[in-house]
């Protein structure tokens, strides 16, 4: 074993919904908007069935395997070589997801704080912050999202609770104007985001208490869907037929809040608040990049690769989209079907080989 | 301009291999050169990329392979 620290099941739960959640409420609802309209608050429901059976697919797996990741047992479930590769694909997605995640931050604190800052400074800089946090290995993120997430989820939740004034519930009629395809079709991007569920894998082994695991892996499937239901609701509520074209409804539902005139310009609490979840999530996938990779490599620590791992992901962070504009379009496009045929197919895949192999070793 | 940005890279490269080196000098052979790959895959293509901004990336490949799959989605 690598990591030596253990976390519990209510810590990966943690993890799970920052790794999830933390950039899913700021872009889900301007990609959901585009095509589900005013059904954008049905599409993370949707969404919520592969998340479930992704989770179902990686305890199982994890079952057949104990004590070891996907990169580990696709070895074992392949041969060698096909193993490695199936660990290589998987290994270059998270190395993509980790740096789209870094772009996805970086564009945020650049558009709403520093507009005129180089994002590679503001990447560059949560980079080295979450390089020191995963150093500390997991254990120090276990802590961290303990302490950070819970001001997270209650900031969430109090965004909307203060503009109850401003919010008119009219906006959400007609429901399902057009049938329940467009909110089907929204739910494209929601889908991705919970299909990160199957980075799960890499936190299992790391479990005190693995009796736990499966319920409250599920329990942070819920949490998270009803996290992005609420947002998607709060913003509808606020913003109406206008949604399609706000870029950040969170941020600016934030801008809007106003009580007795003397509480206002929340916003710059809320995006301090954000980065708490922001580093989370961001340590989180760093994490799972190096330790996923030391397996890969069978590397007996993985604390020496995180550096230059870290520039490569800065690299790939500004490689992997133009500008804005590009990234948004390619999120409500075609990087779902990247995101949801690796995270989905290849554990499916792993799972029907297993299931086989064990089948043909009791005939046996 | 470029060679500004080349050379920054490299001072910032070097910086992580002389943080890392005391440890890594006892670390086993294997270590050493994965470190060294990693940072040489790196430094390639912070160059190229500060040669060629616009060089086709990942994402390209994604949009090629999954093009017609996210046209149908968008359509119908």
């Amino acid at each position: 074993m690598i990591e030596k620290g253990k976390i519990s099941s209510f810590q990966m739960a943690l993890i799970m919904y920052a790794v999830v959640v933390a950039t899913a409420i700021l872009y889900i609802p301007f990609i959901t908007a585009q095509q589900a309209k005013r059904d954008l608050w049905l599409s993370p429901l949707w969404a919520a069935l592969s998340g479930f059976l992704i989770v179902l697919i990686i305890t199982k797996l994890y079952k057949l395997y104990p004590k070891k990741t996907l990169v580990e047992y696709s070895e074992l479930i392949l041969g060698r070589t096909f193993g490695k590769i199936i660990g290589f694909i998987f290994l270059f997605f998270l190395l993509y997801d980790t740096a789209i995640a870094f772009r996805e931050y970086g564009e945020f604190v650049e558009s709403a704080f520093l507009h005129k800052t180089p994002i590679v400074v503001v990447t560059g800089g949560i980079a080295l912050t979450c390089a020191f946090a995963v150093h500390g290995g997991i254990e120090v993120l276990g802590r961290s999202a303990t302490v950070f997430l819970p001001i997270v989820l209650v900031l969430y939740v109090m965004i909307y609770l203060f503009l109850i004034p401003d919010l008119n519930v009219k906006n959400i009629f007609p429901i399902m104007e057009d049938g329940w395809i467009p909110s089907v079709k929204g739910s494209l991007a929601p889908h991705a985001w919970l299909s990160q569920f199957s980075l799960l894998s890499f936190l299992l082994p790391l479990l005190s208490d693995e009796t736990k695991a499966m319920k409250w892996s599920i329990l942070s499937v819920i949490v998270s869907v009803l996290t992005m239901v609420y947002i998607n609701l709060g913003n509808i509520f606020l913003f109406g037929g206008i949604i399609t074209n706000t870029q950040f409804p969170v941020f600016q539902a934030a801008r809007y809040i106003s009580i007795g005139s003397f509480f206002e310009h929340v916003e710059s609490i809320v995006i301090a608040v954000w980065v708490l979840g922001g580093f989370v999530q961001l340590s989180a996938f760093f994490y799972m990049l190096v330790l996923g990779t030391s397996q890969w490599l069978k590397l007996p620590s993985y604390k020496p690769i995180i550096l230059p791992f870290g520039f490569l992901i800065i690299l790939f962070s500004i490689w992997s989209a133009s500008s804005f504009q590009e990234m948004i379009h390619s999120m409500g496009t075609t990087t779902p079907f990247y995101f949801i045929s690796i995270q989905l197919l290849i554990p499916m895949l792993l799972l029907c080989v297993a299931v086989f192999r064990k089948k043909l070793r009791q005939a046996k | 301009m470029k060679w500004g940005g080349i050379l920054g890279i490299t001072a910032l490269l070097m910086l992580i291999i002389l943080y890392e080196w005391p440890k890594l000098k006892k670390n086993i052979r294997k270590m050493q050169v994965v470190f060294f790959t990693v940072i040489t895959i790196g430094w390639v293509l912070a160059i190229l990329l500060i040669l060629f901004p616009n060089m086709p990336g990942p994402s390209q490949l994604i949009d090629f392979i999954f093009k017609p799959i996210g046209r149908y989605w968008e359509i119908s």
